[in-house]
């Protein structure tokens, strides 16, 4: 083992099933378990159910990756949803220049929707897809700028951030949804490679990537350092101002990625798709795969995205007779989150035998 | 004495408000009117209440989301139970029963957090999506607009009235007295109680402080009752004002509070926060807001000049910090050493 993975292996070299993945995976077959059995009428588990999970939980999964990696080295990243967003928007844009919608003689064009030729130039459609990256690693830039070296608290300088990328798609869009987007694009939410829908396809691609980035790489490594103790990564020669910077880059690629794939679903683009329910959403997550400050492992990501579908998708069918059954959902993802805590500090308690103060 | 009121962070955000202000007007005069301060009041009111809720916990050191969620949950739940018991009186059974829920609520955050060890933030963000799911799914997933006879007129009860041909009758809202006594109460909690000391003793340094002696978890449980209560209260005099108890007040508005404290000299790690600062901050995030209307700014594009203008509050601090810390503090020295 030690020899496949990495020069170092006493540094978080290994694939490590921490006590906390264990736990997230026992409580995913115990929910897996009960659904299977109180849905067992409705098809929990059929063919058709799970692919309608495993395209739900992508997006939402690919954004909580984004959040975690500006966890890891002590931040936050309230921007991510903005950046998708603005990422599809942008790119809309692109696309309305290249193919305004006929309007008429000598009144120029709003920029609500896009009218796609039969064949249109594969360059606009690759470019259009470029674009919403590009704007990912420029939002990046500015995040990693505003934290790394001007030393703006994370929260507050994500929260400014996410307020000038949400305040730029509404003025671009003038606060409308953009429609029309090319026929092509809906193939990656909508075809399936053998039963799984591409979109999950990617989310696990991405899990590995980020996996092997932070586990088999020096900037991996660096980066929970930065986490740890910044001022001792500091003195032991790291550039923390560089690691952040990239920290934040890869989280605006990772969010302009959800972004394309929202934009494949929806066909659509618009300021507020999401807005901070989803980020919400995705620090939840981050929290309920133990992710701290330096320490933290990207499979809790997806095992605790898999929970969180599983609890979604089988209280809705379990209730979907009674009134307001959707929302029954945030109920139970708070409630769980409460119940890892306690197991937590129950487990860590009978680890160490010694009562800890209160704490923030 | 002068020096430190002139150099302190709510003089800034007072002069910023002041020149912000002779801008606006003089491009728009209807900004000067008593009219719209009366509005701009008003408006003002429940945010000021509920960044008052959050204030003690940013000076402990904490950021908390799920207060919103306390709010929707007090003020729904206790109009939801009153309104199918037919009850028609005033608002003050609202405020008894729904203050009491938000102390439960904030109860349950405090306990959770000292009794496990944990974070402000992540147990809100468990609570805030617990309480949003409860109400919709327990009491009610729609807003409720009927009211009982005793609050109707809550609406408009104001304590002098305007008139303008233009606007119309407006008048000053009772809920400037609830801001004013809680501000106060709030203000001589902080400054002169053993407890409101101790906030700002964890705040700045948590093992200093329990070294001290102060017991952090009756704090810390304390901070949070007085965020239930406070934002439960704010629930209901926004709900009473909009004529309409909705299950998801306030949903995503949690942050926009929070800028307004941070915006009024609160320090996001702890330690560094004011009553007075905090009402500057949410009066000017309301100025900003209607700066942007009245000077014509397209509505589309307010956000992303909130966002500009965020970026700039949030920099300038960081910056200065910057230079002190460069300076290995000797500015903090000297000017501690200038006032002795």
């Amino acid at each position: 083992m030690k020899k496949i993975f990495g020069k170092n292996p006493q540094s978080l070299g290994r694939i490590k099933f921490d006590r906390h993945t264990l736990l997230l995976l026992i409580i995913f077959v115990v929910v897996m378990a009960f659904f299977s059995v109180v849905n067992s009428d409705k098809g929990f588990i059929s063919g058709r159910s799970l692919t309608s999970m495993g395209l739900q939980l992508s997006e939402i999964g690919i954004l909580a990756i984004a959040m975690m990696v500006t966890s890891l080295v002590g931040g936050i990243n309230l921007s991510i949803v903005a950046v998708a967003n603005l990422g599809s928007v942008i790119s809309g844009y692109f696309l309305f220049l290249n193919y305004p919608p006929e309007v008429a003689v000598g009144t120029t064009a709003t920029f609500t929707n896009i009218k796609m030729p039969d064949d249109p130039s594969t360059w606009v459609l690759v470019i259009s897809l470029v674009i919403p990256l590009v704007i990912g690693i420029l939002s990046g830039i500015l995040n990693g700028y505003l934290v790394g070296y001007v030393g703006v608290p994370p929260i507050l300088a994500t929260l400014a951030t996410m307020s000038v990328f949400t305040g730029l798609s509404a003025g671009i869009t003038g606060g409308r949804t953009i429609t029309g987007f090319p026929e092509q694009f809906s193939v990656v939410a909508n075809e399936t490679v053998v039963g799984i829908p591409i979109p999950f396809i990617l989310f696990i691609f991405l899990t590995a990537i980020t996996f092997v980035i932070l586990n088999h790489t020096t900037l991996g490594f660096k980066m929970r350092m930065v986490g740890t103790n910044d001022t001792a990564s500091e003195f032991s020669g790291i550039n923390n101002k560089a690691v952040i910077m990239k920290t934040y880059i890869m989280s605006g690629v990772l969010a302009s990625i959800a972004g394309l794939i929202i934009m494949s679903r929806t066909m659509s683009a618009a300021y507020e798709y999401g807005s901070t329910t989803y980020v919400l959403l995705t620090i939840l997550i981050g929290v309920l795969a133990g992710i701290q400050s330096g320490f933290g492992n990207v499979l809790n990501i997806f095992v605790s995205m898999l929970i969180l579908q599983a609890l979604s998708t089988g209280f809705q069918m379990l209730l979907q007779t009674v009134r307001g059954s959707t929302f029954f959902k945030d109920f139970s993802w708070g409630v769980l989150l409460i119940i890892i805590f306690v197991i937590n500090y129950l487990v860590r308690q009978k680890k160490t035998g010694v009562k800890k103060s209160s704490g923030q | 004495m002068l020096k430190r009121v002139l150099r302190s962070n709510e003089f800034v955000v007072l002069l910023i408000i002041i020149a912000l202000s002779l801008v606006v007007g003089s491009i728009n005069p209807t900004f000067f009117t008593i009219a719209s301060l009366f509005d701009l009041i008003r408006a003002s009111n429940v945010y000021i209440i509920l960044a008052f809720a959050l204030l003690p916990v940013v000076i402990l050191g904490g950021v908390d989301i799920s207060f919103v969620a306390i709010s929707a949950v007090a003020s729904y739940g206790t109009h939801m139970l009153l309104i199918t018991r037919g009850y028609e009186g005033g608002l003050f059974l609202y405020f008894v029963i729904g203050c009491l829920i938000g102390a439960l609520a904030g109860m349950l955050n405090g306990f959770i957090i000292t009794k496990f060890d944990l974070q402000i933030f992540d147990v809100s963000l468990a609570t805030q999506t617990m309480w949003y799911g409860f109400t919709l799914f327990f009491i009610g997933a729609t807003s409720n607009f009927d009211m009982p006879d005793g609050v109707v007129g809550y609406y408009s009860s104001f304590i002098t009235q305007v008139s303008n041909e233009t606007t119309g009758v407006t008048g000053l809202h009772v809920s400037i007295i609830y801001v004013i006594v809680i501000g106060i109460f709030l203000w001589w909690f902080l400054k002169y109680t053993m407890i409101g000391r101790g906030i700002y003793a964890i705040g700045g340094d948590k093992d200093v402080a329990e070294r001290t002696g102060f017991n952090i978890k009756k704090i810390t449980m304390v901070v949070f009752i007085i965020m239930g209560v406070l934002s439960g209260f704010a629930g209901i005099v926004q709900s009473a004002l909009s004529r309409n108890f909705n299950p998801t007040l306030f949903i995503g508005q949690n942050l926009d509070v929070l800028a307004s404290v941070i915006l009024g000299g609160a320090a996001i790690k702890g330690g560094r926060g004011t009553v007075i600062g905090t009402v500057l901050g949410v009066i000017l995030t309301q100025i900003i807001r209607r700066a942007l209307v009245l000077t014509h700014i397209p509505s589309e594009w307010q956000k992303f000049v909130v966002g500009i203008i965020l970026i700039i509050f949030t920099v300038i601090p960081a910056l200065n910090e910057k230079r002190r810390k460069n300076q290995g503090r000797t500015t903090d020295l000297v000017e501690a050493m200038e006032e002795a």
